[in-house]
């Protein structure tokens, strides 16, 4: 109830917002002589339309998802037990593999078999993980080594030495709750579904950058996915938790070697086969954010540029409506990846612009606004759903304010060394195994 | 004073400030990107034995024994 009227609360607010933000970019549209001008508020305004109509989309159709899944499941669930292969691609891991196997081993599912798949460590990954191999709880532990070549090379050696009718690929420096295997495998009682994503929470929360990523990462990446999800089009199946049928996986040909988000290739090509991938957010992983801004950056300039190869290499799918939904989901991606950070970019060098040959104006306040509230009722939401520290939802103001405008200045520059080519490295986060 | 005047003038220098603040960062990150790698271009006597398959790279193996 009190969830229920908070979230009407917020979209009065926001529709609120939306009428006097186009009412006043209406006045300012007539007040500006000049085609270009004329041009940019049509253009900035309609961006923002589609950002609104995004979150509010999101927002309906995760409470869809939410409600679905209270009446998916049934007690003969409890007796689906495939078998299970859980693969820990690890390089240069020393520091997080012991916790991470230690918190696979205390999984509930029992049906399992992990497999610590070391890339050609050159520190102790492989000596340490050595020590855990046998079994355990009726668990299965194999350590397998090979010369480095990549993760994804790492993963489809070790997909194709498992013994499980599912796969769950894990990062080593992420940790997952006890119940993550068997709240995930139950969905693959459906034979449509070939792959289900899980939630991702960050567990450093150190500083103000790490807070915020905790927020970006259940307003943006699990309420977007919870959206996705009852669509069956989870177009991201997250590095730290992720289960596939391995069947699909064959059927695909595995991970790519090509680009540098692999797990961003494979959901597509999965989707391209029109498989369905589902998402279960009380499957949990907790993974190590950056805590520094310039690891930040670089953390998401890999991942853009990962996106846009993932999205070249599918780019001949972008106009081929007649596989409609992996068309929208490529378009879709282009929009997030693409478009609206240079929109956004674009509307506040436009916005500081008018403010200094007009004087500064009101829409400016209303347009930082809008987001601004947009961003909050998104994050009451997510905190209310995900039963998070509601302080959380204090860092929203930071959120437009700060964050989203550096990360989208990174993702622009990624863009661009992109479409030049311009080379560039893997390299590694260094994580502290907080 | 005009409340919404001032408000918008506020978060018109913190949008200025940011994106001064953001390029500024993703250039600190290129240049220490690029540092990096100078930096792993250096190359250990281990890994260089390592990927030559040789014992010793500057030395040859001697073996005593009966001829």
């Amino acid at each position: 109830m009190v969830r229920s009227v908070l979230f009407l609360i917020a979209g009065a607010i926001i529709s609120g917002f939306i009428v006097y933000y186009f009412f006043d970019v209406k006045t300012l549209f007539n007040s500006f002589e000049g085609f270009f001008l004329k041009f940019s508020i049509i253009l900035v305004a309609f961006f923002t339309f589609i950002v609104i109509f995004r979150y509010i989309s999101f927002i309906f159709f995760s409470i869809l998802k939410t409600y679905q899944k209270t009446i998916t499941f049934s007690h003969n669930d409890m007796f689906y037990n495939p078998k299970v292969t859980i693969i820990v691609p690890a390089y240069n891991e020393e520091v997080t593999i012991a916790t991470s196997i230690k918190s696979l081993v205390k999984q509930t599912y029992n049906n399992l078999e992990i497999i610590i798949m070391d890339d050609g460590s050159k520190d102790n990954t492989y000596k340490i993980s050595k020590k855990f191999e046998g079994n355990f709880n009726g668990k299965t532990i194999r350590v397998l080594t090979k010369k480095n070549g990549g993760k994804s090379r790492a993963l489809n050696f070790a997909i194709e030495r498992s013994s499980g009718e599912l796969v769950m690929c894990v990062d080593a420096d992420s940790k997952l709750e006890v119940d993550a295997v068997e709240l995930m495998v139950r969905y693959f009682k459906d034979s449509e579904i070939s792959a289900v994503a899980g939630s991702v929470f960050v567990s450093n929360r150190v500083n103000m950058l790490t807070k915020l990523q905790a927020l970006e990462y259940i307003e943006g990446l699990n309420m977007v996915r919870n959206a996705q999800a009852f669509l069956k089009l989870v177009n991201i199946i997250p590095g730290p938790i992720g289960m596939f049928r391995k069947s699909a996986i064959k059927e695909i040909g595995g991970y790519a070697h090509d680009t540098f988000a692999e797990d961003c290739d494979l959901t597509l090509k999965l989707i391209e086969k029109n498989h369905k991938i589902d998402f279960e957010p009380d499957a949990v992983a907790h993974t190590e954010a950056p805590d520094e801004l310039l690891d930040l950056l670089k953390q998401r300039y890999r991942w853009t540029r990962g996106i846009l190869q993932a999205i070249q290499k599918h780019s001949h799918n972008l106009w081929n409506f007649k596989n409609f939904n992996f068309s929208f989901v490529l378009w879709y991606m282009l929009f997030e990846a693409i478009f609206w950070p240079f929109i956004d970019l674009f509307a506040s060098i436009l916005l500081i612009y008018l403010s200094f040959s007009q004087s500064v104006n009101s829409m400016l306040i209303y347009w930082w606004l809008l987001f601004t509230i947009v961003d909050i009722s998104g994050a009451l939401y997510c905190i209310l759903i995900t039963n998070e520290t509601k302080s959380l939802a204090f860092y929203a103001f930071f959120y437009r304010l700060y964050f989203i405008s550096v990360i989208n200045i990174s993702k622009i520059f990624a863009t661009i060394e992109e479409w030049f080519n311009i080379e560039m490295s893997w390299g590694k986060l260094e994580r502290k195994g907080i | 004073m005009n409340f919404i005047a001032f408000l918008s003038f506020a978060v018109l220098v913190v949008i200025i400030l940011t994106l001064i603040f953001g390029m500024g960062a993703y250039f600190l990150y290129k240049v220490r990107e690029k540092q990096r790698r100078k930096g792993s271009d250096i190359i250990t006597y281990e890994e260089l034995r390592e990927e030559s398959g040789r014992k010793f790279l500057f030395f040859d193996e001697v073996k005593y024994g009966n001829k």
